[in-house]
């Protein structure tokens, strides 16, 4: 359960289920960030995309930004769910993975609150396959993710 | 949920998040206590777990560092023991009360006339009974402030029960929280899955943590902490040559400077009275952890201190020269490394007492070995790729470059990945800072054991909440 007693928006699974029901023929959703309301009391939807190309939505996490108790805004902490395809055993494959992204150079504070946030949000997310947890740069890299999710296919 | 209304006294001046309580952390350590307001980025107040006993008629005890000078008829005791768990309750009750109440609000402190110890958070209407007026003082004591608790992730349920007792009974919270210390870390690094490796005084411990809950399993500790390395520097002093002589400040009156490896020049202080074992033992381990700032250092690898040539290397390296409070003064150079390779490797290092001498599986790489053997196979790649290093001993120089080295040999093949505060006050205080955010948290609130909770369900509730 959460630590921190954050809460979910209903939007949150909402956005969830529009991302299930995608695949490749319909492609509703490719991915969703969520973010800590600026109050730090819920956990909302910040953007949801159609949009496959791995570079943007890395980019989107790399400059994600979270305020300071004092104020001050620096690198952010986010989650993401994003509907990852790859090919295994020749095949090609969907898996939703979750991703929790906490740079380590984000301040103290943010990266506390999500940390101990992440349960509230993994119980309203029923039906994503793995979970990655990202701390610097290089573990976004699609490889990086890519290699993380082939490690737990194969577990 | 039970949510804990505050009074409205207890209505926050500083709104962060919408309705941050004023609720304060505390955090026990075997060396030191830290206790402070949720939300601040430091413990306001921090003082050793050592504290004076005057053995005279009436003995009493006597809190804070100002406290802890030679005189007649004192000893220096310690209320934690070197498991970092609660030793002597009745202490801890009187130590915590007077960090929390008289360290942190000394502006409603009450007249010493009336309680020492107990400040009065109620306006007194000169009428009464005294004795009366005392006691429901001192269960006012805390009455407007939520209190979170630190603890060891090994600490025994009675002691988290007498914990939240004590709180609510004695002081009056209106909300009690128990965080494990290792937790803490590994959230306040960004990381719901972790291996944390705290590094403190009296104790190194390996904990995994897994989506925020420690796996009891895995839970590893040894006293390769700081005190260990004090007794190897003591060893290091007590069989060099010449053999160096651990005299503590508080001894030294006046002193002459002297040449490298000279004999000291210094006058002692005379006492009239007996200076108590636990008083010097005390002071001397404030001079052993200045070396060990300053001086010590931790063989970065690849490979051990003892391999061949390191020392050789070392050797045409430059030293670091201390000057002992008495004006004795060296430099140390191979010494300095030597003396924190125990830690690692059992057969290096100065040869100590049996009692003291730390066992292979007591070093750190074993530490960790132990802790991942004990959990699923599965989770070992996650863990360490996500290693967080916390406590003060972790700040000698060296020893996440070293830890590194250990580790990449030990699993050829897995990533590792160390993290560990820049700030030095973050790795220090990493436990209660991470207290401090959560407790200061407005959607903490519905977290807290409610001091109606807790009267309904008596002290049991902790091991069913504290989770």
């Amino acid at each position: 359960m959460s630590q921190s007693g954050a809460k979910v928006s209903p939007q949150v699974s909402e956005e969830f289920q529009n991302l299930k029901r995608s695949n490749d023929k319909n492609r509703v959703l490719r991915y969703i960030i969520f973010k800590l309301s600026d109050d730090y009391s819920q956990i909302e939807v910040e953007h949801a995309d159609a949009d496959s190309d791995w570079e943007n939505f890395r980019e989107k996490l790399l400059n994600a930004t979270s305020k300071s108790k004092t104020g001050a805004v620096g690198k952010g902490p986010r989650y993401a769910v994003y509907d990852f395809g790859f090919k295994f055993d020749g095949r090609d494959i969907n898996k939703i993975i979750l991703i929790a992204w906490s740079p380590d150079d984000a301040g103290v504070h943010p990266k506390m609150i999500y940390a101990a946030s992440k349960e509230a949000l993994k119980r309203s997310l029923e039906g994503f396959a793995y979970e990655i947890q990202a701390n610097d740069s290089d573990d976004l890299e699609h490889s990086s993710i890519l290699n993380a999710v082939l490690a737990k296919m194969n577990a | 949920m039970a949510q804990q209304p505050l009074p409205t006294s207890a209505q926050p001046t500083d709104i962060y998040g919408g309705d941050e309580v004023s609720a304060l952390v505390l955090d026990p350590g075997y060396c030191n206590t830290r206790a402070g307001f949720a939300g601040e980025d430091v413990p306001k107040s921090i003082l050793p777990s050592f504290y004076g006993h005057v053995t005279s008629d009436p003995p009493r005890d006597l809190f804070g560092d100002e406290c802890i000078i030679p005189r007649s008829d004192f000893e220096v005791r310690n209320y934690m023991n070197k498991d970092s768990v609660v030793e002597d309750w009745d202490v801890a009750a009187k130590m915590w009360e007077f960090m929390l109440v008289k360290r942190l609000q000394p502006e409603r402190q009450t007249p010493p006339s009336k309680n020492k110890l107990n400040d009065d958070v109620k306006e007194q209407d000169g009428e009464g009974d005294v004795a009366m007026e005392e006691v429901e003082a001192m269960e006012k004591a805390l009455e407007e402030y939520p209190l979170l608790m630190t603890e060891a992730p090994w600490n025994s349920p009675k002691a988290r029960e007498k914990a939240i007792e004590l709180s609510m009974e004695s002081w009056g919270t209106p909300a009690f929280w128990l965080s494990r210390t290792p937790v803490l870390s590994s959230f306040a690094a960004g990381k719901a899955t972790a291996l944390v490796i705290d590094v403190g005084g009296a104790n190194t411990s390996v904990t995994a943590i897994h989506d925020g809950m420690v796996l009891k399993r895995s839970i590893q500790r040894s006293p390769a902490g700081g005190l260990w390395l004090s007794s190897q520097i003591r060893n290091m002093w007590e069989t060099s040559e010449p053999k160096v002589d651990l005299i503590p400040t508080f001894m030294v009156e006046n002193k002459t400077p002297v040449d490298a490896l000279a004999p000291a020049q210094a006058r002692l202080r005379e006492f009239p009275y007996k200076i108590h074992d636990s008083y010097r033992a005390f002071e001397e381990e404030r001079l052993l952890t200045e070396f060990k700032e300053s001086v010590v250092e931790v063989w970065r690898g690849p490979g051990r201190y003892g391999a061949a040539g390191n020392e050789e290397y070392i050797k045409s390296q430059p030293g670091r020269v201390f000057e002992m409070p008495d004006g004795y003064n060296q430099m140390w150079r191979e010494q300095r490394f030597k003396v924190a390779e125990g830690m690692w490797d059992e057969n290096a290092g100065y040869p100590v007492p049996e009692s003291e001498r730390l066992t292979k599986a007591q070093t750190i790489p074993e530490l960790i070995r132990s802790a991942l053997n004990a959990i699923d196979v599965d989770l070992r790649g996650n863990l360490l790729a996500n290693v967080v290093v916390t406590g003060s001993t972790s700040l000698i120089n060296g020893f996440n470059d070293r830890l590194n080295n250990e580790l990449t040999a030990m699993y050829p093949g897995l990533k590792i990945k160390i993290h560990a505060a820049g700030l030095s006050s973050e790795r220090r205080f990493g436990a209660w800072i991470g207290g401090s955010i959560l407790a200061s948290l407005g959607t903490f609130h519905q977290m807290w054991i409610s001091k109606k909770e807790y009267e309904e369900n008596g002290v049991g509730i902790v091991e069913k909440r504290c989770k």
